[in-house]
């Protein structure tokens, strides 16, 4: 065998990203990739949305920063790595697309953008969407490897620009906008009946700071629905593949299904599937038979051999339940670079040991 | 501990259990003969199956009586309710007097542009309606507990910020009032507490502690005991693997049998210090078994719940803040 299928995935895109669900492994899987992308000599930069701390420390990512710092990788080994700075990200994207810094600052100053750029929904998604584009256009680097929020999310992630685009195109934000062009006063368009009805419930400030954002983005609308429309089409081109992570759970694995499902209603394919902390099964023999040799230890008075037999036994039942479990899954994903990671007695989370893992999904 | 506070909202990392937890919290309570109604955000999860009741039980606002007839005098029962952002707007605004236009505005798209440009209000809207619940429980109420599954860790602690956030940008209307009024139920421990979900590793008890500072910090919230999902010490591994050490190694039919009970000894071993370590730190601690499964299903839910009825520590019920 040349190469593995891993290997092919890593080699032969510009964009990876990893998506399932939460708890899965996904940051780790993901900075394992890029590591083993990086040892392939591949220039890569692996761009975290929430890593955790001493996942974080070891990537030297502990800060948020909206430039990609170098790995320290012995072997010449080329990697940059960057926790997303979803605010910063989005400033930045304002700054680009307005027409003037006068533009730029009303915005940016507004105290409706401030909950925009952190919390509105799939906006970290969007942003890192946005980043990810931006950084596949980067002449340093010839790889993006990305993590992505939970499953639910990155979904969101993959319709970012389009949600994007359609709060932009939609009919009411449309209506609050044109009395900008007309040139009417924000109390006016305030004082409308159903406007004064939302005004009373959420507060006519607030409302006045929302107008008045939505009109202050007149004019930079157009620039980011094209923007975010290349975004979309980088995400659907053959440049881009998913690798979907997934644990050996019930739960994780109908998330993993779905989100495959999602994927593939948009004609995208999942190049690879990453099972993580599963359970290791102890040679070739069954928990059935590990049980009955329990039970005939017992009988022949060797305590010892039976408990260690009952144990075995418990193990190898875990690790057939969790087969069972992940059997529909890498049915759907037919085709698709395949890793089974062993859980480990202890967590990922230095440089080596992700590296080490990095070997083991490439195979 | 189920009678410490009226309403408890659990929570932690994706991947801990966090919904397994919620059952088998509302299973334990109903079966003490509590009236216990649970609330979820979010249909899709499975809790419902876990309490036993069918995929489309609890998928409504107003939701499904699984059970009835639970603990000793068969006083117990488990309702289960789905609370969404959108229904929980159309109801407040019909009690702000304004059904006839919560339907228009909804259905205008009007709400959907206002609320996605105000973030935070969807939460508040939804901790809202919680509150109004929290008032009906009681003797004389329709239930005694509420237990929410909270959304996932990061998503959590914004939920719970929500009020707080909202009292700051909303300066005037009955908005901030609802915020003023949740954020001071948030803070309350008889009526609220906050049970977070881990699991005996390092990575998750390191979250899960950031997560309980950062909450205890911006919201001011109080806490049920911790608990600790999947632990797996049940057997004295580390003897087992000393006794197949002196007595047998050579003579093993399979090798395997030492690799797997060494490999189980590991982890019972991380098991026992992690949570060694959390009890240095939350002084109550729930421990809930590993289960050989990969899917966690009604009966298992059931165990757990005995167990957690017989392991529940009784100095946290009688620990009332001072």
């Amino acid at each position: 065998m040349s190469v593995s299928d891993f290997a092919n995935v890593l080699d032969g895109s510009r964009v990876v990203v990893c998506c399932g669900s939460g708890g899965v492994g996904k940051t780790t899987t993901a900075a394992a990739l890029a590591i083993a992308a990086a040892r392939r000599g591949r220039r890569v930069v692996l761009i975290t949305i929430d890593p955790a701390k001493r996942l974080a420390d070891a990537l030297g990512v502990d800060s948020l920063s909206n430039d990609p710092a170098p790995v320290r990788l012995d072997g010449g080994a080329q990697l940059w790595a960057m926790m997303l700075d979803a605010r910063g990200t989005f400033d930045a994207v304002i700054r680009t697309q307005a027409r003037n810094e006068a533009q730029a600052e009303r915005i940016l100053n507004n105290p409706f953008y401030a909950n925009i750029a952190s919390r509105l929904s799939g906006s970290q998604e969007y942003m890192a969407a946005e980043k990810l584009f931006d950084l596949s256009n980067d002449d340093r680097f010839d790889l993006v490897v990305v993590d992505t929020p939970p499953t639910r999310e990155a979904l969101d992630f993959l319709e970012a620009p389009q949600k994007l685009m359609n709060f932009l195109d939609h009919r009411v934000y449309r209506w609050l906008m044109t009395p900008a062009r007309g040139g009417l006063k924000v109390l006016n368009i305030a004082a409308q009946p159903i406007l004064r009805t939302i005004g009373r419930v959420i507060g006519a400030d607030v409302l006045a700071d929302a107008i008045d954002f939505f009109q202050a983005f007149e004019g930079i609308e157009p620039g980011f629905v094209r923007r975010a429309g290349a975004v979309q089409s980088l995400l659907r081109s053959d440049q881009c593949r998913f690798v979907v992570v997934s644990s050996a759970r019930r739960d994780t694995v109908d998330e993993a299904v779905y989100f495959t499902n999602r994927l593939s209603e948009r004609d995208v394919t999942v190049a690879g599937l990453v099972l993580n902390r599963l359970q290791p099964s102890f040679g070739e023999g069954s928990a059935h038979s590990a049980l009955s040799a329990a039970r005939a230890a017992h009988k022949a008075g060797d305590e010892t051999l039976a408990a260690l037999q009952e144990n075995l036994a418990h193990v190898r039942r875990v690790a057939e339940a969790e087969q069972a479990v992940i059997a529909p899954l890498v049915d759907r994903v037919r085709g698709a670079a395949v890793a089974r990671i062993h859980q480990r007695a202890t967590d990922v989370h230095d440089l080596d040991t992700i590296d080490a893992l990095g070997r083991e999904i490439i195979g | 501990m189920f009678t410490m506070s009226r309403l408890l909202v659990v929570a932690g990392k994706g991947g801990v259990g966090k919904t397994t937890v919620t059952a088998v919290m509302a299973r334990a309570s109903a079966d003490s003969g509590l009236r216990v109604l649970v609330v979820t955000l979010d249909s899709r999860t499975g809790l419902s199956e876990l309490l036993g009741g069918r995929a489309t039980d609890g998928t409504t606002y107003d939701g499904t009586t699984i059970h009835t007839g639970l603990g000793p005098n068969g006083t117990g029962s488990i309702h289960l309710r789905t609370i969404t952002a959108s229904e929980a707007l159309q109801d407040y605004l019909a009690t702000q007097g304004l059904a006839r236009l919560a339907k228009r505005l909804v259905a205008s798209g009007v709400v959907g542009v206002v609320s996605s440009a105000a973030p935070g209000i969807d939460d508040l809207l939804v901790l809202g309606k919680i509150k109004h619940l929290v008032g009906l429980t009681g003797p004389n109420g329709e239930h005694d507990l509420i237990l929410v599954d909270a959304p996932a860790a990061g998503h959590a602690i914004s939920f719970l910020q929500s009020p707080r956030a909202m009292a700051t940008t909303i300066r005037g209307g009955p908005l901030r009032s609802q915020a003023i009024e949740v954020q001071q139920m948030l803070t309350d421990p008889d009526k609220c507490r906050v049970l977070m979900v881990t699991l005996p590793e390092t990575t998750p008890v390191n979250e899960m502690l950031e997560t309980t500072e950062s909450l205890r910090e911006s919201v001011g919230v109080s806490f049920a005991p911790v608990v600790v999902n999947n632990v797996d010490v049940a057997v004295d591994m580390e003897a087992l693997v000393a006794a197949g050490e002196s007595t047998a190694r050579g003579s093993l039919p399979t090798d395997d049998l030492m690799r797997a009970a060494e490999y189980r000894a590991e982890r019972s071993a991380l098991h026992r210090t992690t949570i060694e370590r959390v009890g240095q730190i939350s002084h109550d601690v729930i421990t809930l078994p590993h289960v050989a499964t990969a899917s966690m299903d009604h009966d298992d839910v059931v165990v757990l719940a005995d167990l957690v009825r017989g392991a529940s520590p009784k100095r946290s019920r009688a620990k009332r803040p001072s």
